[in-house]
């Protein structure tokens, strides 16, 4: 991985932690691998708050939920931290847009 | 009078209501017959009912046990992929055989009986949908909403003729009696379109006669009642050794708390660990709920006043918890996730926090002033006798 994916990776897991803002998150090993359904038991609402400071970070030429109507239902449920990075850092090369 | 067969999934929360609201119609003199998994739930039905079982030859699939681990989103595609439409397909012969034989005015089928609702189209009988949970009646998402019509696609296009497929096949175009109310639901989400009437809960009293220890409580603490529901009871037990951990530090306050029966050997003292209690005596002597946001729960809870922790796991429980937590009458608990110190937090809210319980209170009168279980019968009696003026598609 780039260093700019590996800091898009940091900016969503550390997006994350302060969504969710639990106790047990902040030590939570969050990988790329991790499943927003499984294994952090995210509900929808919160996901689009992650979604949302996200964007605001980048400004606003993200299109996660567009990206997200795309995907299957099968795709939706397995979504892990590694995909969502992977699109950000795409979608942030794309624009030119500095991480 | 009319001829009414009643068909509902062999699920105690679906059962339940429709056997209020079929207990109601009886009382009116009608006549009342059930197409049901026999195995499964014909004990649970009135002594001398009229039963056409559509069990063939081996019982339906337990729904907790069949699909004990998964959640959230996962879970609704497990429903339906495996346990609504193979239930729906296997129950299309037996549920034909039983409307020829019982020749109803009217079916009442439950909005996940699928079968129920094919049949009723395939025949152009005057039906009605119950539905128990209103994250059914939702639009969610369009990748979502166009999943769930595609799965019910695949049905009707192996059972019904191409002119009577419709997007959703298991609301009636006739009546949708909702047990639940309108401001509850909330407008977060836009709504499919149907014949909605909005009954309120069916107030039914469930399972008779579970005995309970009713000296445990004492009338000077506060109490708690924990529970998951019946599908999630058995899943696992983090859930219930967390919230024994947190109830060990609030020795002011007691709690009964639905579980597997094993646990009571390491409750604390003030935690009474059942596997079955009687839930709706138990509710009105208690000041809060830590439940899984199963619909009835929700609604029996609030029906009461009840202020909520809602813990959802599964099916439509996240979408009802969220509609109790906009309607400002419960808080959010993480249910694979919290921690002993999280859930002592939260409990101490729930008890503390005024506004929930206020929340909680002008919900109630919203729900005890639906017309409940005799407000449903109602609608289906006029129905079954003049289905021409009650058509409204």
């Amino acid at each position: 991985m780039s260093s700019r994916n590996d800091e898009v990776l940091d900016l969503v897991i550390a997006k994350i932690r302060s969504t969710i803002n639990e106790d047990w998150i902040q030590d939570f090993e969050i990988e790329p691998e991790t499943r927003f359904n499984d294994d952090l038991e995210l509900e929808s609402i919160e996901f689009v708050k992650i979604a949302d400071a996200i964007q605001a970070h980048y400004g606003t030429q993200l299109d996660i939920v567009g990206w997200l109507s795309g995907k299957s239902i099968q795709e939706l449920i397995s979504l892990s931290v590694g995909e969502l990075a992977e699109f950000i850092s795409g979608a942030v090369a794309g624009s030119g847009v500095d991480a | 009078m009319a001829r009414i067969l009643f068909t509902v999934p062999p699920l105690t929360g679906h059962l339940n209501p429709a056997l209020a609201v079929a207990d109601a119609l009886e009382r009116q003199g009608h006549q009342i017959a059930w197409a049901v998994h026999a195995a499964q739930i014909g004990s649970k039905l009135p002594d001398g009912a009229r039963v056409y079982a559509l069990d063939d030859g081996e019982p339906a699939a337990d729904l907790g046990s069949s699909t004990p681990q998964v959640r959230g989103l996962e879970s609704v595609r497990v429903f339906f992929e495996d346990y609504a439409l193979p239930l729906a397909q296997r129950m299309l012969a037996p549920m034909e055989a039983a409307v020829r034989d019982f020749v109803p005015e009217v079916i009442v089928v439950d909005h996940q009986m699928l079968g129920g609702a094919l049949v009723a189209r395939k025949l152009g009988l005057p039906w009605v949908s119950l539905v128990t949970t209103t994250a059914s009646i939702l639009r969610m998402s369009p990748v979502f909403d166009a999943w769930v019509a595609e799965q019910y696609q695949a049905l009707q296009q192996r059972y019904l003729p191409a002119s009577l497929h419709v997007e959703r096949p298991d609301f009636s175009p006739y009546r949708v009696l909702v047990f639940s109310v309108d401001v509850l639901v909330g407008n977060t989400h836009a709504r499919i379109a149907a014949p909605y009437a909005f009954v309120g809960p069916a107030r039914g009293e469930g399972r008779r006669g579970v005995e309970f220890p009713w000296d445990w409580l004492r009338p000077e603490r506060r109490r708690i009642l924990v529970s998951l529901g019946t599908v999630s009871r058995d899943r696992d037990t983090r859930f219930f050794e967390v919230m024994m951990a947190a109830l060990r530090e609030l020795p002011q306050l007691q709690a009964v708390m639905v579980a597997p029966a094993h646990l009571s050997a390491q409750a604390p003292d003030n935690v009474l660990v059942r596997d079955y209690v009687p839930q709706t005596e138990l509710l009105d002597r208690v000041d809060g709920v830590v439940c899984h946001a199963g619909h009835n729960t929700v609604c029996e809870s609030l029906s009461r006043g009840l202020p909520m922790i809602v813990a959802p796991i599964r099916d439509d429980q996240p979408v009802i918890a969220r509609q109790v937590i906009d309607a400002g009458a419960a808080l959010f608990m993480r249910h694979g996730k919290v921690t002993p110190p999280t859930a002592r937090t939260l409990i101490e809210k729930l008890l503390a926090d005024s506004t929930l319980a206020d929340n909680a209170r002008r919900l109630s009168r919203e729900l005890l002033d639906a017309p409940g279980a005799a407000g449903a019968a109602q609608l289906i009696a006029t129905l079954a006798l003049a289905p021409a003026l009650a058509e409204v598609a």
